[in-house]
C-alpha cells in the first residue's frame, strides 16, 4: 500500500468510526425510549384494568 | 413537564454533539487540504504529520473528558449524587472515543513517521494508554455489573485515583522526551504558523464540542436506563 492510500484509508477509518460512535450514541437514546413508552403504556393499561 | 424539559435536554446533546462531530470532520478535510505543509527536511513523513490536526484535538478533548470523569468520580463517592454517577458514566464513554481517536491517530502518525506504531519505552504514549485503557474498564465493567452503591464506589475509586495519570501525561513530554514530541504551541522556541494554528484552534473547539455533546447526550442515556430499570422492576412486580 503506497504512503497516500495508506494515510487516505487511516483518515477515512477515523472519521467513520467517530461518525459510528456518535450514531449508536443516538440510536441507544432512541431505543431505550422507545422500551420506556412500550413499558408505561402497559402499566398504564394494567392500572386502568 | 419532565417529559418535555428531559425530551429537549436529549435534542440538545444530540445538537452538540452534531455540531462537534461537523467541526472535527472539517478540521481533517482543511489539515489535509489547506494547512500548509511542514518542512521536508524536519520530517521522515511530512505529509502524516496533516494528522497532528486531529490528534492533539483529540487529546486536549479527551483530557476534559477524564477531568469530568474525576468530578463526577469524587462527587458521587462523598455526596451519593445521582447526577454525579451520570456525569461519571457519560465521561468515561466521552474519554474512551476521544482517547482511542487519540491512540489511534498517533499510531498512524508514529508508523509512518518513526517507522512503529508504538513505543513501550514512552512515557506519554503509555500512561496515556492506560487513561484510555481506564475508560475502556470503566464502560465495560459498568455494563457487565449489577448497578449497585458498592458497584458505582469501586468504579468511581478507579475514576478518582485514575485521575493521576492526567498531570503525569501532560508534564510526561517535559520530563521525559523519548519519542513523542513535545510541545509546539506557545514554547519559547516560537509557536505555529498562523494558518497551522487556525485549523488547530478549530480541532480543539470541535472535539471540544465533541465531548461536552457526547457528555450530555451520555448524561441522558443513563438517565433513561434507570428510569427503564425502575419501570422494569415494577412490571416484573405486577406480573408475580
Amino acid at each position: 500500500m503506497s504512503g497516500q492510500t495508506y494515510l487516505t484509508v487511516a483518515y477515512l477509518g477515523m472519521i467513520g468510526a467517530l461518525a459510528l460512535w456518535t450514531w449508536t450514541v443516538f440510536a441507544r437514546s432512541k431505543t431505550l425510549q422507545n422500551k420506556i413508552d412500550s413499558l408505561e403504556k402497559a402499566l398504564a393499561r394494567d392500572e386502568s384494568e | 413537564m419532565s417529559a418535555m424539559r428531559a425530551s429537549d435536554m436529549n435534542i440538545k446533546g444530540e445538537v452538540v454533539a452534531m455540531l462537534g462531530f461537523a467541526g472535527a470532520a472539517v478540521t481533517l478535510w482543511l489539515g489535509m487540504m489547506w494547512a500548509p505543509s511542514v518542512s521536508i527536511s524536519a520530517f521522515k513523513a511530512p505529509d502524516a504529520q496533516r494528522i497532528f490536526y486531529w490528534h492533539v484535538p483529540s487529546a486536549w478533548a479527551a483530557m476534559i473528558a477524564f477531568g469530568l470523569l474525576f468530578i463526577g468520580s469524587i462527587y458521587w463517592f462523598f455526596k451519593r449524587s445521582d447526577w454525579a454517577w451520570r456525569l461519571h458514566v457519560a465521561s468515561s464513554e466521552a474519554g474512551l472515543a476521544t482517547g482511542l481517536m487519540c491512540v489511534w491517530s498517533g499510531c498512524i502518525w508514529g508508523a509512518a513517521e518513526w517507522g512503529v506504531p508504538w513505543d513501550w519505552t514512552d512515557v506519554r504514549l503509555n500512561t496515556f494508554a492506560i487513561l484510555t485503557l481506564l475508560s475502556l474498564y470503566l464502560v465495560m465493567g459498568r455494563r457487565s455489573q449489577p448497578d449497585g452503591v458498592e458497584t458505582r464506589d469501586t468504579f468511581a475509586a478507579f475514576g478518582m485515583f485514575g485521575f493521576a495519570l492526567v498531570p503525569l501525561t501532560y508534564i510526561a513530554t517535559r520530563l521525559w522526551q523519548i519519542r513523542h514530541p513535545g510541545p509546539v504551541v506557545a514554547t519559547s522556541e516560537g509557536s505555529l504558523n498562523s494558518d497551522m494554528s487556525i485549523v488547530l484552534f478549530l480541532g480543539a473547539i470541535s472535539f471540544t464540542t465533541l465531548t461536552v455533546g457526547y457528555v450530555m447526550a451520555g448524561m441522558r442515556l443513563t438517565k433513561l436506563e434507570m428510569r427503564l430499570e425502575e419501570l422494569q422492576g415494577q412490571y416484573e412486580e405486577r406480573m408475580k
